[in-house]
């Protein structure tokens, strides 16, 4: 994104200063107790979240945050974007945002099909399109690219076959961005929810989300509704994933920070021995500890989504950043969502205490599009030359 | 009445197994969770037929009067086929049992101890309250002496199989004014069905509904419902002195979830990958040094040697090695390990139960942290 180059501005405080806002209003629409109440509730329901909040934040920005104007979006940055999901993470919002505007969203917007970016992409900024990415199969695969979905030109277009699983978002999708391979390679394929009839089978996610299996078979689309075909489909596969691994960092990231705050008030208050707790120094140390893991990401993610805010980042460069801050985030968001509940005792374990929330959202997030230890593998292969080579 | 140990251990071993085999229903091998008492019941009914419910209670009282070393290979064939090593609804035969027959009155032992035995009774542990869990002495539950009856009032939480039980054993002040806080206290037994008595289930963070909250508003006991003396209730509550004590150590939960794990390596072809080869090693080898330490703990005993301090020990690497492999089940399980649940009943794993449940062995029989505390001050005597 280009600033205007004025003498006085700095465009790195200007960028510190328009995220405190962002931070602060994003935070204040969050953090509303409400929308916590509102996520337990909705645990094991379908579509799993409410659609009058989604086009609240639709009309705050956020599902438009990193589309270009001229799709009715704001044109920001990974930046802005991670300091919105930061503030959905910290108080469990449900509504899929990550999943539709930056995974499905960026799929639509990096692929090559500009009269479908013109349908979907203002519709999704304007909260009237509630896109998901079905990208993932039964396989045990490690990578996006991974697909043996297929796409075949028919009598009216072209049919799909194969299946995706685990699509997050899908219960209250409009339309489904499929990736399928096709003669000369991978493509992406716009699936209308009306081309998708009965095939569509829910399960309920840890933190009692829902997510989609889709079967493919004898879905047929108009060969215009191909968003990507070979050689732009891999590519715009890999940004949105990247993306979305940071969107995710950051929502794990804002989670633990919330658990951390509740934890250390709960550690004030709960009086045990004639003390409250918070003052044994075994409690003590270990919520040191964690408040070091919460510094970790914090700091970590800052010098990644301002590294990703330049222009022109290498895609290998870009794919490392993203690994880097998933696996820190996912690792930390765990380990301090489940010391949180140690710390909360018997208590901890009950379904009506939040921080278990917390916990179920965490293993939730640490696994989505690849937990730690495949992120800390595909870090190893992009950046690592010893290991790469 | 067969005398069990005067059987050679191989004999023995093979009695055990042929039954086992013979009546353990087939689904419920290898549990990670605690399986409710309906659950469970059809085996324990095969169990009580037989006369082996209680293989620790002396024969005198219905039990199989095992010796410490033949209990150990009861134990052991248990392990290998896979039962459940806890459920709910076990603390009578594991606590109270051992409890009655060292404090009982001959009645309370005459008319408690067969309906245990049988089931026909299912007791629950009511010793944590809201404000009374690691610091449990400070418990307040009153307990008013009127007459020859006790007057109930206060709330317990967390009881484990509350719902399922139709008696508790809990501990409540019976003295207010006793110097210390471990006094004045009493160990009494209710009825649930006494009028006063309200059990609210408190469902837990893996969506079970095990532990509950009771209620005891003006509920009225007779004092023959009193174990041991007015004010040493501490003291019948801290009696368990045998294998009761190394019940919650024992590794076999822990093997149950890494059979599980293996289970999972197996279907993905994790075998051929070093980074997991390296981690699953790691953890084989915590699970097989755990047993050494158990088998310590074990042999103790079998000599006869009472048990101390010194087996917080035991209890920590039971459980933090059960909670490092479950932890590990779920990471290795992936993202396609989010949406499987118990009830897949095409052979996948399910990962996020085990890891679920296990977050509450290192609170439930006293936090990791409380046994940190009693090695540093009790077995290591650093200053306080
Ligand atoms: C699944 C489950 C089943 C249970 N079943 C039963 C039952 O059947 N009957 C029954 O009576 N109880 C039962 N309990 C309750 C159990 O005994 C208590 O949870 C336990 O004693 C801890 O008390 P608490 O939960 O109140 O935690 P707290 O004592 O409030 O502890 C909160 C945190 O503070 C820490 N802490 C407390 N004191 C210290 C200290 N001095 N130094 C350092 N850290 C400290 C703890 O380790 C913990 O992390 C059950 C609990 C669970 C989880």
């Amino acid at each position: 994104m280009n600033t205007i180059n004025e003498s006085q501005s700095d465009p790195a405080e200007e960028l510190k200063q328009r995220l405190a806002l962002l931070r602060d209003s994003a935070r204040q629409y969050a953090g509303n107790a409400a929308h916590l109440k509102r996520a337990r509730a909705l645990r094991g329901t379908r579509p799993g979240h409410d659609a009058v909040v989604w086009r609240e934040m639709a009309a705050l920005g956020w599902t438009g945050t990193m589309l270009p104007e001229q799709y009715g979006g704001t044109g920001l940055g990974c930046a802005e974007m991670a300091t919105i999901c930061e503030a959905l993470g910290r108080s469990l919002l449900p509504e899929p945002v990550t999943a539709a505007a930056v995974l499905a969203g960026g799929a639509i917007l990096y692929g090559d099909n500009e009269a479908l970016k013109a349908k979907l992409l203002p519709a999704l900024a304007s909260g009237d399109l509630l896109p998901s990415l079905a990208w993932r199969e039964d396989t045990h695969a490690t990578t996006i690219l991974a697909v043996a979905a297929r796409a075949e030109a028919s009598a009216s277009g072209v049919r799909l076959s194969g299946a995706k699983r685990l699509i997050v978002g899908g219960a209250g999708a409009d339309g489904f961005v499929v990736s399928a391979q096709q003669h000369g390679g991978l493509a992406l394929y716009w699936v209308p929810l009306a081309a998708v009839g009965p095939r569509l089978v829910f399960h309920d996610l840890p933190d009692g989300r829902p997510a989609a299996d889709l079967e493919l078979d004898g879905i047929e689309v108009p060969a215009a509704n191909r968003i990507a075909g070979p050689g732009v489909a891999e590519l715009a596969l890999a940004r949105a994933y990247d993306e979305a691994l940071i969107m995710t960092a950051a929502e794990l990231h804002g989670l633990s920070t919330r658990t951390l705050e509740i934890t250390t008030e709960y550690l004030r208050t709960r009086v045990q021995f004639g003390k409250p707790i918070g003052s044994f120094q075994a409690l003590q140390h270990q919520a040191a500890n964690l408040y070091i893991q919460h510094r970790l990401c914090q700091h970590a993610l800052q010098e990644v989504v301002t590294l990703l805010q330049q222009p022109g980042v290498d895609e290998n460069v870009r794919g490392a950043l993203a690994s880097r801050i998933k696996a820190r985030c996912a690792d930390a968001s765990l380990r301090i969502t489940r010391t949180a509940v140690q710390m909360h005792g018997a208590m901890g374990f009950a379904d009506e205490c939040d921080v278990g929330m917390y916990l179920r959202r965490a293993v939730t997030l640490a696994a989505w599009l690849g937990g730690a230890d495949v992120h800390r593998r595909r870090y190893a292969r992009l950046a690592l030359t010893e290991i790469a080579a | 009445m067969q005398d069990w140990n005067a059987m050679h251990d191989d004999d023995f071993r093979m009695e055990v197994r042929r039954f086992i085999e013979q009546n353990y229903p087939e689904h419920l091998r290898f549990l990670t969770n605690r399986p409710p008492f309906q659950v469970i019941k059809p085996w324990l009914m095969k169990l009580a037929e037989k006369g082996w419910s209680a293989p620790h209670w002396p024969v005198e009282y219905g039990g199989m009067g095992l010796s410490p070393r033949k209990l150990l290979i009861y134990m052991d064939e248990q392990g290998r086929w896979g039962v459940a090593r806890q459920f709910l609804g076990e603390a009578g035969t594991v606590q109270l049992g051992p409890m009655l027959i060292s404090h009982g009155t001959p009645e309370q032992k005459k008319n408690l101890l067969p309906k245990i035995l049988t089931y026909e009774n299912i007791w629950c542990q009511g010793y944590s309250e809201p404000n009374a869990g690691s610091d449990l002495a400070s418990l307040s539950m009153e307990a008013r002496l009127e007459d020859d009856s006790f007057v109930l009032n206060g709330r317990k939480i967390w009881t484990s199989s509350g719902l399922d039980s139709t008696h508790i054993y809990l501990l409540a002040r019976s003295d207010k004014q006793a110097r210390k806080k471990q006094q004045g206290i009493s160990f009494l037994l209710v009825d649930l069905a006494a009028p006063g008595v309200t059990v609210r289930g408190i469902k837990n963070i893996s969506g079970t509904t095990e532990y509950c909250e009771i209620t005891f508003d003006n509920v009225r006991i007779p004092i023959s419902n009193m174990v041991g003396e007015l004010h040493q209730g501490w003291t019948v509550s801290r009696s368990l002195m045998g294998f009761e004590r190394i019940n919650t150590g024992s590794p076999r939960r822990a093997e149950f979830a890494f059979k599980r794990l293996e289970a999972l390596a197996r279907e993905r072809g994790l075998f051929k990958d070093a980074g997991f080869v390296d981690r699953y090693t790691e953890l084989a080898l915590d699970l097989a040094d755990l047993k050494a330490v158990f088998v310590h703990f074990a042999d103790m005993l079998c000599r006869g040697e009472t048990l101390d301090a010194d087996l917080s020990v035991l209890q920590l690497l039971s459980a933090e090695t059960n909670q490092r492999i479950t932890e590990f089940l779920l990471e290795t399980s992936g993202e396609l390990g989010l949406t499987v649940t118990e009830s897949d009943s095409d052979g996948r794993v399910d990962a996020l139960q085990p890891f679920l449940v296990m977050r509450a062995v290192t609170i439930g029989a006293g936090t990791s942290e409380i046994h940190r505390d009693i090695i540093a001050k009790r077995v290591l005597k650093l200053p306080s």
